[in-house]
């Protein structure tokens, strides 16, 4: 067997230079299994190859905890209870993971809570908000106020999924760029990331370019020819975050975007990981 | 003066050399060397994508970057055979321009829903040397159940061209909210190639799931490409679901990057080193090239 072939694929060693940091990894997205960590360990392990064949440096996911984002009672009942459950995966990779929590805006109280356990005593650095499904809200909801309020105090990352889709929401949780910069406009100081930059990137970069404080990430749709390109032109390098969406999607559709886009090395080292690391305020070992 | 065989016995040829000429950087990534991997992407299309301009849809462009991706092959369709009429003449343009680039190989267009069709076909599998011709029922307006569809695909067959069918072009989330365009419905596919022996069929885009998949996969010989095969070990379990020789390496290039499904074949460290190279090339040269010309 040859393994040295690795079409597509730049050279470790200019990988390695680009130090990348996946603002975007989703093993186990929806559930981490029923006792709180082997399908997110398996998941994980499933990622493994593309991430050690990526170089990457680090990668941020989004656990649950116990604030009502999935629809397993026991399950949620576990993680509120059991803290090193939900720190299994970081404890297994530490030199590799990074979380951001996964945030429920129907349920301000639990949420609030949550960030004092996880944001203020640590380890996680921001809070994900979903698109859809089980605890999601549309991000125009007044409950965000004292949640960004509080996020912002203690200079988490916020990431809120976004999709703009050809003939509307399917989801009434779901939120889209536009949604989001007139949150961002209520909270200038604070920085939002917009996830998949809205999906269809043509429409979700014009939506947020005239919001300083919204930066988009790369992941979530296929390989496209041109995003990169776009978003670079029109928002700067430096308001995009490179995103894997691992496992489920997969390295090729995704570093391609960025590793393949006919833009500077330096504004591929930016959204490769710079500009991710600039966002995380805390400090990480 | 040179027929259309010996132009593809020449780009087999050049595929080997353009493998290893150096990678260009032009300000690019440096792509690992492929040197002694051969790669054909059956999945291509020329000119311009109706909505939008991309960064390589101009032939040259393409090319030069297939070259410097080790890409010794490319089965090229055309996006002007997606909404114009005058097929004819987009697959004429089409030619031409292969023409110009060994490495390029025309597919043409055929849309059985405007009249002389027919002639389309046979201009394709005959006069333009084509050895194959790819379809879009989702634009064109037909479904697969459509007697006109089993009558292409037995003449098509008959002349020794192979039929690609695009299941789609793009995401419907993404797509443009004025031309709307559902997958193709591949249910009815299974019982029409069982009635046209010796029919090869490549699918092309598709995201392989479900139990019309499963029927395809169990009842057919039907072959499908990677564009679209997503997650970390997609492609790898597309491998181990179906019969061996039944992926075939495809980009959907310029629409898609091309470096995305490159890099998904191999990804996982899944495949061993005699099941990538099938599917980058070995599948695509013995399923449409040993057998068919």
């Amino acid at each position: 067997m040859n393994f040295s072939l690795r079409p597509g694929l730049p050279s470790p060693k200019q990988l390695k230079g680009y130090r990348i940091w996946d603002s975007y990894f989703t093993p186990a997205y929806s559930h981490p299994g029923s006792d709180g960590s082997s399908g997110l360990i398996a998941d994980i392990e499933r990622a493994m190859p593309a991430v050690r064949k990526g170089e990457f440096e680090k990668l941020c996911y989004f656990p649950h905890v116990g604030i009502g984002t999935t629809s397993d009672a026991e399950f949620e009942k576990l993680i509120r209870s059991r803290s090193d459950v939900t720190l299994k995966a970081m404890e297994r990779w530490p030199n590799l993971l990074l979380g951001m929590i996964q945030l429920n805006a129907n349920d301000v109280p639990a949420s609030l809570d949550a960030l004092n356990r996880w944001l203020r005593d640590g380890p996680m650095v921001g809070v994900y908000f979903r698109g859809g499904g089980v605890g999601s809200l549309t991000c125009t909801h007044p409950n965000f106020h004292p949640l960004i309020e509080r996020i912002a105090e203690l200079r988490g990352v916020i990431m809120q999924h976004t999709w703009f889709v050809t003939g509307g929401k399917q989801s009434p949780g779901a939120s889209t760029p536009s949604e989001l910069a007139e949150v961002a406009a209520k909270f200038p100081e604070q920085k939002f990331i917009c996830a998949h930059a809205g999906g269809e990137w043509q429409r979700g970069i014009r939506a947020v370019q005239n919001s300083p404080n919204i930066l988009v990430e790369t992941s979530g749709f296929d390989a496209s020819a041109g995003f990169i390109e776009m978003a670079v032109r029109e928002l700067g390098a430096e308001r995009i975050v490179f995103g894997s969406h691992l496992p489920s999607r997969s390295l090729g559709t995704e570093l391609s975007k960025v590793i393949a886009a006919d833009i500077s090395k330096a504004d591929k080292r930016l959204i490769l990981g710079e500009n991710f690391r600039k966002l995380i305020q805390r400090p990480i070992d | 003066m040179m027929n259309r065989r010996d132009v593809l016995n020449l780009a087999v040829a050049a595929g080997a050399a353009t493998a290893l000429l150096p990678s260009e950087s032009r300000g690019k990534e440096v792509a690992e060397d492929t040197s002694g991997l051969r790669i054909v992407d059956t999945n291509v299309s020329l000119f311009h994508w109706p909505f939008r301009r991309l960064p390589l849809d101009e032939t040259e462009a393409l090319v030069t970057k297939y070259r410097s991706l080790g890409i010794a092959q490319a089965w090229a369709g055309s996006f002007e055979g997606i909404l114009h009429r005058d097929i004819a003449n987009v697959n004429r343009r089409l030619s031409d321009a292969c023409l110009n680039w060994p490495e390029l190989i025309p597919i043409g267009s055929v849309n059985p829903e405007l009249p002389g069709w027919e002639e389309d076909l046979r201009q394709c599998c005959g006069k333009l040397s084509m050895p194959g011709v790819r379809l879009h029922p989702n634009y064109h307006g037909y479904t697969l159940d459509d007697p006109r569809f089993a009558q292409l695909l037995n003449l098509a067959t008959k002349a020794g061209c192979f039929v690609q069918i695009a299941a789609t072009m793009e995401d419907t989330r993404t797509q443009h909210p004025n031309l709307v365009m559902q997958d193709v419905d591949l249910a009815p596919l299974p019982d029409v190639v069982k009635r046209v022996p010796g029919a090869r069929v490549q699918i092309l885009n598709y995201r392989p799931r479900g139990p019309v998949f499963e029927r395809l996969a169990k009842a057919t010989d039907v072959m499908f490409d990677t564009a679209r095969v997503d997650a970390t070990d997609g492609i790898p379990k597309l491998v181990r679901t179906l019969p061996a020789g039944r992926v075939l390496f495809g980009t959907h290039a310029p629409f898609l990057i091309p470096e995305a499904a490159l890099i998904r074949v191999h990804e996982s460290g899944e495949l061993d080193d005699k099941a990538l190279r099938a599917v980058y090339a070995d599948n695509a040269d013995s399923a449409f090239w040993k057998n068919g010309l």
